[in-house]
């Protein structure tokens, strides 16, 4: 586009043509605004539920009695788990948990009442599912929380039989009870461990590429990055033309789907509201200048997206929110060290859920300035490079012409 | 019929020569098969450090922090004076949780009394609290039992009863597939499945979206119908997948250690349906977004929501309804579950009807949507034959 003629060349030039661009180029605007916006919005609806209750599970009861549909009540009734199914036989149950219908399978031996009241302690056993781990980790605990509380029962019973008073009865049930506390997190909300998670990490993958793509769009040849050139007056200004329109509308995003998360659906905020937004805006920062980076070293922009998507598609492992960082390989924790994300999410739940005091946070604030202030670094010397490059051209061009 | 063979052909060899093309659908599963299953490469969290704060210090209570210190889950890294700094240590990630074994622990015990311990695990990573939880309550329900059984003895009760007595019905948990509980076999097979997805449908997409001229040049290919014209390349996206799905789906797994259940034979006939169903959605997909940067900027972002939209690390039935159905018309959520139970599982394609059927039907719907976009943009430009360029 030709500039309008009362404007100079400057920074505000290209800034300017930059949202002129998003006029002209709705998908573009899509791709950074409404794209992420509504995955947010479907993830959010994902896991609207937060904990995962009443899973189905089939019980197989060859005793019948009343103590085995004692246990089959006390294991519907835990939050995790429902018995959806009674399965006749192993066969049965077994094809209902490939088909995937029920995570696990309970059985009820026979004689089970009659052996526990003789004390041969009978086996209850609990078939689950671990090829998916979540479903299965919740189905086994909803079986293991209800068939003790049975089993107590009897205890209690066996000995208050013996008569045993029943308060040193109960004592002697569990000599060493266990208070389990959940820190930062007291009812294992999935949406406030996770969802608050994937945004960032979802947003890291449109940063990347969508600055790879716009600012390839503009250095893809000599002849474009020239015109860039121009329309900035000098090729630093340019390109903080380029990048800050950008900025401002990732820190909105990243704004609105915050507010999203912690207004609408009121997750806990427990900490410093300043260090979130300069750990976002770091976060931003670093991701834009990777796309950057990727733009100017990588030739034509479909490699620079390729490549970018690849890095940065997958990172969401390598952030350590599913399996945890501190059981990683050598690689993958470094690796991990390296992606952005990585410390902002460090920050994020620092200030989010786990309420951390401040001067504990500011280490991954700093390692994200030292992400932008290297990254930024490495992008001026890029350009300057590219200075060089063609004054030596045209150096050469002179030579050719004045012989 | 020989139009459709020389569509076939212009495909295949375009696959392979087109640089764009060959990286996302054969080198793109090559590094994604390096890179992605880093992180889980460990499989299992074990010895996460914790912090003890006994304020009782005597045998008793050094003996349960021994005991556990001596699980695999846990690691006692560090034994603090008082709560307020191992919180600090935690808030750090320094360690991961707190067990403090309260003043008169030992006394307690002795006196025949409930003696608690109370544990505090950092629950804003759900791994490591199950970890730190499920170590400390079986340790402290062991050496329960046995304190149970000393006293039952002191009580003058038979030694075989007392030790059935503080469990009388035990439960035994049986993990199936996955007996270990690790994170790569968990998380792997549904992965390389989405990440099947994701290249075939970028791969495709890019196809379809950059300039096809030797279909135009080719007298044999420019003759083709509609019908032949899409049959032709789905058939290309077949041969290249028969080459990288096996490598996906039965190399790697092998090579990184995870089970597998299911029959070469069952495999593969459910992932027929499951190519056919993601070819032609790239199909659509490249008639929509027109531009092979569009397809691949858009592409790019939705692998992270097709993973949890699949019901298969967060449960399907958490999902609400409306959005639950919704999520059939992606192949992954049909083919992640599917596969998975075929080939780790070791299903009979009986146990997976539906998902088998669902792709099928997905194969038919979206092959047929591919044809009706390709009648109408055959239209759009009978007399200018130039290609779109990318």
């Amino acid at each position: 586009m030709k500039p309008p003629g009362r404007l100079r060349p400057g920074f505000l030039l290209v800034f300017r043509r930059e949202f002129y661009w998003f006029y002209r180029r709705p998908f573009l605007l899509f791709l950074t605004t409404l794209l992420p916006l509504l995955l947010m919005g479907v993830l959010a609806i994902v896991f609207s539920a937060g904990l995962a209750t009443r899973l189905p599970i089939a019980v197989l009861d060859l005793d019948g009695s009343d103590l085995s549909r004692t246990i089959i009540r006390a294991v519907d009734a835990t939050p995790d788990t429902a018995v959806a199914v009674n399965v006749s036989d192993l066969t049965e149950g077994r094809a209902l948990i490939l088909s995937g219908r029920v995570h696990g399978l309970l059985m009820l031996p026979l004689n089970l009442e009659r052996d526990v009241f003789a004390g041969r302690r009978p086996e209850v056993v609990f078939f689950y599912n671990t090829q998916t781990l979540t479903t299965g980790n919740l189905t086994l605990r909803g079986v293991s929380a209800a068939v003790p509380t049975v089993a107590a029962g009897i205890r209690l019973a066996l000995r208050t039989a013996q008569g045993q008073p029943v308060e040193i009865a109960q004592a002697d049930l569990s000599p060493i009870p266990v208070q389990v506390n959940p820190l930062f997190n007291p009812t294992l909300n999935y949406a406030h461990f996770l969802l608050a998670a994937l945004m960032p990490a979802l947003l890291q993958v449109v940063i990347v590429t969508t600055m790879a793509y716009t600012v390839g769009m503009d250095a893809e040849t000599m002849h474009r990055l020239v015109i860039l050139r121009r329309l900035g007056g000098g090729l630093w200004p340019a390109m903080a033309g380029k990048i800050l329109p950008y900025t401002l509308i990732f820190l909105v995003v990243l704004g609105l789907s915050d507010a999203i998360l912690f207004g609408l659906l009121d997750m806990p905020l427990r900490g410093e509201r300043w260090i979130l937004v300069v750990a976002g805006l770091l976060f931003i920062l670093a991701n834009q200048f990777i796309g950057v980076l990727l733009a100017l070293f990588l030739r034509p922009v479909a490699s620079a997206i390729s490549v970018g998507t690849l890095i940065f598609a997958p990172s969401f492992g390598y952030m350590g929110i599913g399996f945890p960082r501190l059981a990683m390989n050598g690689f993958s924790y470094w690796w991990g060290e390296l992606i952005p994300g990585t410390w902002y999410l460090m920050a994020r739940i620092d200030q989010t859920i786990r309420g951390t005091p401040v001067d504990l946070s500011l280490r991954p604030l700093m390692v994200l300035g030292i992400f932008v202030l290297t990254l930024a670094i490495v992008t001026a010397l890029r350009l300057e490079v590219f200075r060089i490059r063609r004054q030596r051209r045209a150096a050469r061009r002179l030579r050719e012409v004045t012989p | 019929m020989r139009a459709l063979l020389a569509i076939f052909r212009i495909e295949l060899i375009r696959i392979l020569t087109l640089r764009p093309a060959l990286a996302v659908l054969v080198f793109g599963p090559l590094i994604y098969a390096l890179y992605y299953p880093q992180p889980y490469a460990n499989e299992a969290l074990r010895d996460v450090p914790i912090a003890v704060v006994d304020l009782d210090d005597t045998t008793s209570s050094r003996e349960l922090v021994r005991r556990i210190d001596a699980s695999s889950d846990v690691a006692v890294a560090a034994t603090l004076p008082d709560q307020v700094s191992a919180e600090r240590a935690v808030q750090g990630r320094q360690l991961y949780g707190i067990l403090v074994i309260p003043q008169y622990f030992e006394r307690d015990l002795l006196h025949g009394r409930q003696s608690p311990v109370a544990l505090y695990g950092d629950a804003s990573y759900f791994l490591i609290y199950q970890r730190i939880a499920g170590a400390v309550v079986a340790v402290a329900r062991t050496m329960g039992a046995e304190i149970e059984t000393a006293r039952l003895i002191a009580a003058n009760i038979d030694p075989v009863l007392a030790a059935a007595a503080p469990d009388p019905m035990p439960l035994t948990a049986v993990a199936l597939f996955n007996p270990q509980g690790g994170y790569a076999t968990y998380i792997l097979p549904a992965a390389f499945v989405l990440i099947l997805q994701q290249t075939l449908l970028i791969g495709v997409g890019l196809l379809g979206t950059i300039g096809n001229n030797a279909a135009v040049r080719n007298p044999a290919a420019s003759a083709a119908g509609p019908l032949a014209r899409v049959g032709g390349r789905l058939l290309a996206y077949l041969v290249i997948e028969a080459i990288v799905l096996p490598f996906y789906l039965i190399v790697l797994p092998y090579l990184y250690g995870i089970p597998r259940l299911g029959g070469l034979l069952t495999i593969f006939a459910f992932c027929l349906p499951f190519v056919l169903a993601v070819a032609a959605l790239g199909m659509v997909i490249a008639t929509l977004f027109r531009r092979p940067l569009a397809v691949q900027l858009v592409c790019a972002t939705l692998g992270l929501p097709f993973m949890f939209l699949a019901g298969f690390s967060w449960p399907s039935e958490a999902i609400p309804e409306p959005l639950r159905t919704l999520t059939v018309l992606l192949p992954s959520t049909s083919a992640m579950n599917g596969i998975v139970e075929v080939s780790q599982l070791g299903a009979p394609l009986q146990a997976v009807r539906g998902p088998f059927l669902t792709l099928w039907i997905l194969a038919a719907v979206y092959g047929l949507l591919a044809v009706l976009l390709d009648i109408r943009s055959a239209r759009g430009k009978p007399a200018a034959q130039a290609p779109a360029a990318g």
